[in-house]
């Protein structure tokens, strides 16, 4: 049973959250469990079956990979799936796992999926190496029916020269939370993010990304979009420290919100720490709804009101996924945003 | 009967009355130009035109081919032929100009009970649409307005009329911010639409445009209210004696 977070600012709009979650009493998910045939749509996907991993409720479905390590080699690619299926009882799996990149580019697809059911919680936790001069790109899909919840977090270690892209996208589930620490360790080692989260319902979904510039001439640059509807709540708590001796760091964190509902929420809490001299440090954070001259733009073309929103929604979220190399992986993100707006209802006329 | 009849339309923005008794008649086939000062009440007009909230209509009616406009929605009137080219088009990132404009098109005849275009005879249209105006297919690539300049700004709205061809197209300030070859553009974009079935209604600040868009009727608006109307060289006049000359012939009226 995973105890009450001990940080509690960092937990300071989640853990009531986290603790009503608790309240199902998991168990250790120890008996394994069929992959529902009806979740393969999900993840099977043509241009990643040669290079893809599967497990269920934090175990390998496939023998062929115990997964505790993967080193990636130059040009290579991974497409991690982490599939939650529901016990008879509410579950909860752990796992951990490394990534290392010692040279080169190479690329990481991970996505988080599950069925509906008894609820179940997933603890993966990763950690990442980029090394000197090498380039990782990651992107994160996580689709969660509304009685899984994940808690996932990821520590990444940029060296000198080396580049960490990410893009997130993240919908669903009854509450996540996503832990996200990037160490620049180098000189001129960068970190790019981009990413949107979109609550509705019920849905909880706590973000914490944590940039550390603890070298010279390091950059990150942070943008996150979020879109909260009905009674969803989002948090993103992007934290960027300057080390001291960090000097000629770069900085950027940008966060765009859009609240569909009066009672959605989102707390968008941007900060800054420069330890270091000849920083160059931005951060902004709005929070607003759409723009009624833009819906008013669609409309006056003969656009209906539902489909005028949801174009604007899909607009907002989509510049999220702007860093995205590959048709094929947009078209994943893109068909996930548009399942994930509200259905367009036909308007008679 | 007239395609569009405003009767003694007054409107009003929070406290502040801004068209205060508009009568105006448009047939098909004529192009109204509306002219005025700034502040005039022009783009308060247009607004109405096309249902823009915000605005609240104290007194008076516009019927449009036999029906309420200001009863309708802003996607009806545009499925009724209504459209208006912003003075400011807005910018809307990540909505791709062709989805976006198929969706509206195809939205548009929807409501008409019309067939919708599949891509390819979209694509068609758009083609056909971009060579007639000599705008590049880039335009469409990319998203709405987004970091568009003030000029392919007016030239989308521009194409944008072109594709949906309305009955009733309202332009306001379209020649605001353009050089002479955009001005010339969006000038042809308008004469090669002129149809005995198809009526405009020109806002303008300057005369300049008139000389490309030759209008049927000029209305001088001043303060919510038309208070000269004429043929083409009403507007001429205006360009020698400014604006000062109407508001001085009012006075004289009123003495």
């Amino acid at each position: 049973m995973s105890a009450v977070p001990r940080d509690v600012e960092a937990w300071r709009y989640s853990a009531r959250a986290w603790q009503a979650l608790q309240a199902q009493g998991f168990v250790e998910a120890n008996s394994p469990v069929e992959l529902p045939a009806s979740l393969l749509e999900h993840f099977d996907w043509p241009e990643t079956r040669d290079h893809r991993l599967v497990f269920v409720n934090g175990e390998p479905a496939e023998a062929r990979h115990a997964g505790a390590e993967f080193r990636l080699h130059d040009g290579e690619r991974l497409h991690l799936v982490f599939v939650n299926v529901p016990h008879d009882r509410a579950t909860r799996w752990q796992h951990e796992f490394d990534v290392v990149l010692d040279k080169g580019s190479a690329e990481i697809v991970e996505q988080h999926i599950g069925s509906d059911g008894v609820d179940v919680l997933g603890e993966p936790y990763s950690r990442v190496r980029v090394g000197a001069g090498a380039q990782l790109r990651m992107t994160t899909l996580s689709n969660l029916p509304d009685s899984v919840s994940l808690y996932r977090r990821e520590q990444v270690a940029v060296a000198a020269g080396a580049t960490y892209f990410s893009t997130h996208a993240l919908f669903g589930g009854r509450l996540q939370r996503f832990d996200l620490d990037v160490e620049l360790a180098g000189e001129q080692a960068s970190y790019a993010a981009h990413g949107m989260f979109a609550p509705r319902g019920r849905q909880h979904i706590d973000v914490h990304l944590d940039a550390t510039h603890a070298a010279r001439d390091t950059r990150s640059a942070i943008s996150w979009h979020g879109v909260a509807d009905q009674r969803g709540r989002g948090i993103l708590h992007g934290a960027i420290t300057v080390a001291a001796g960090a000097d000629g760091a770069d900085a950027q964190l940008q966060t765009k919100n859009l609240l569909l509902s009066p009672h959605a929420e989102i707390d968008a809490q941007p900060v800054l720490e420069i330890y270091a001299d000849e920083v160059k440090a931005a951060h902004g954070a709005t929070v607003g709804q759409l723009d009624e001259r833009a819906l008013f733009y669609l409309r006056s073309r003969g656009v209906p009101l539902a489909m005028a929103r949801n174009l604007l929604i899909a607009g907002f979220c989509r510049e999220a996924f702007a860093g995205v190399v590959g048709a094929e992986l947009q078209a994943r993100l893109e068909s996930a945003l548009a399942a994930r707006l509200p259905q367009v209802t036909e308007i008679p006329q | 009967m007239s395609m569009l009849k405003i009767d003694n339309l007054h409107v009003r923005v929070g406290a502040k009355e801004i068209l205060r008794g508009i009568t105006l008649a448009v047939n098909a086939g004529e192009v109204h130009a509306i002219m005025g000062p700034n502040g005039a009440g022009k783009s308060t007009l247009g607004n109405v035109l096309a249902g823009r909230e915000g605005y609240e209509v104290t007194q008076g009616s516009v019927v449009y081919n036999g029906k309420n406009l200001l009863d309708l929605e802003p996607e009806q009137r545009a499925a009724a032929g209504v459209f208006l080219a912003f003075q400011y088009p807005v910018e809307i990132p990540g909505v791709n100009n062709t989805y976006f404009l198929r969706a509206a098109l195809n939205a548009q005849r929807k409501a008409r009970g019309e067939p919708e275009l599949d891509s390819m005879q979209f694509l068609k249209m758009v083609r056909e649409k971009l060579r007639v105006l000599h705008i590049s297919d880039d335009l469409m690539n990319r998203a709405v307005n987004a970091g568009f300049s003030g000029g392919e700004k007016k030239r989308n709205e521009i194409f944008q009329m072109a594709l949906l061809e309305p009955k009733l197209a309202i332009l306001d300030e379209t020649d605001s911010g353009l050089d002479i070859d955009a001005l010339r553009m969006v000038a042809d974009g308008v004469n090669a639409m002129r149809d005995p079935q198809r009526a405009f209604i020109v806002i303008t600040h300057y005369q300049r445009l008139l000389d490309y868009i030759v209008p049927d009727y000029v209305h001088v608006m001043v303060d919510g209210r038309i208070v000269e109307s004429g043929d083409r060289s009403l507007a001429l006049k205006l360009e020698e004696h400014g604006y000062a000359w109407i508001a001085e012939r009012k006075l004289a009226g009123a003495a």
